[in-house]
């Protein structure tokens, strides 16, 4: 899974967000290391819908513009918890090879 | 030039921008993408910068690349599987034909009465385990296009699987050919997977598709 794919996912988990909010929440999660471009985002999100990862939720009409909302669904949760968990144990087993010790990694 | 001309004119920019997205795309979410780039810019604003227009044309490239209504990950999934059936159901052809002279003699010794029902059984397994492999294949391919026919069918051959194991084990196969046994059995199962991932609430979704909401 592609780092964009998972911080989306990621900002989706824990309730539904339109776009402008996702790119947001996604610059926040990263610490301001990764900053979406629309142009990416949209990409990301035709295909997560596309796999049944993403739904919309509903739609909003702001300022006379198009406002829509998605949402994590259930297989979405499912392949955002198996991946973390990957990436949990490969970050571990790192920090345990780089420091065997215990003590801090410099 | 006030406000409202600058942002009229970023919005040109981004629409001759958005123009180069499949239109499909463009019907769905060109006014979406759109208020997220006007709400994205900075204030005063008034041309698409060179990273977001680069950004915008790699998205557009890479939907027009995509292979058209490419099927989501359940179906191609069960397309995979189906594959794997049509592999196993010639893997029942070899076992039959490498065991039959084995069964025949088996059973001649021990229960010659029984033999021209399970020789009828084997003949008709072999005669069944090309047009199953055919049959496979015929249907990951109608699957991969979102046929809906093609649900059924599968459903309906899940039955017929479901139906020959019974009868096999009614007819103690198990004794005699256990390994044609077996292979229907990974046959079932397989079957059974692919049912479960064909009408998978995703797969649906890209069978069925449901009209866009109304906005």
């Amino acid at each position: 899974m592609q780092e964009a794919t998972f911080l989306i996912l990621t900002a989706l988990a824990d309730g539904s967000q339109h776009g402008y909010g996702i790119i947001s929440d996604v610059g926040e999660i990263s610490g301001g290391r990764v900053r979406l471009r629309a142009g990416t985002l949209y990409t990301a999100l035709d295909r997560l819908r596309i796999d049944g990862l993403i739904e919309v939720d509903r739609e909003e009409a702001v300022d006379g513009r198009l406002r829509r909302y998605y949402r994590i669904t259930p297989d979405g949760s499912r392949r955002l918890a198996t991946e973390a968990s990957r990436l949990h144990a490969n970050a571990t087993a790192a920090l345990t090879r780089l420091n065997p010790a215990g003590g801090a990694v410099t | 030039m006030s406000e409202q001309a600058d942002q009229a004119r970023l919005e040109r920019g981004y629409r001759r921008l958005l123009a180069c997205y499949p239109a499909s795309f463009r019907r769905d979410s060109e006014e979406e993408i759109l208020a997220v780039l006007l709400d994205s810019a900075q204030a005063g604003q008034r041309r698409v910068g060179l990273a977001e227009s680069a950004d915008l044309i790699r998205g557009a490239v890479r939907m027009r690349l995509r292979p058209p209504g490419r099927p989501p990950r359940a179906l191609r999934s069960a397309a995979r599987l189906m594959c794997l059936a049509a592999a196993v159901e010639l893997g029942c052809l070899i076992t039959i034909a490498v065991t039959f002279s084995s069964v025949r003699l088996d059973i001649l010794r021990h229960d010659p009465a029984h033999w021209p029902a399970v020789a009828a059984q084997i003949i008709i397994d072999a005669a069944a385990a090309p047009l199953g492999m055919a049959l496979w294949l015929f249907l990951a391919r109608a699957v991969c296009r979102g046929q809906d026919w093609a649900r059924l069918v599968s459903g309906a051959l899940f039955c017929l699987l479901s139906a020959k194991l019974i009868a096999a084990l009614a007819d103690h196969a198990g004794a005699y050919a256990r390994a044609d046994l077996v292979a229907g059995g990974v046959l079932w199962v397989l079957a059974l997977a692919v049912l479960a991932l064909i009408f998978s609430r995703p797969a649906t979704r890209y069978i069925q598709p449901q009209p866009q909401l109304s906005r």
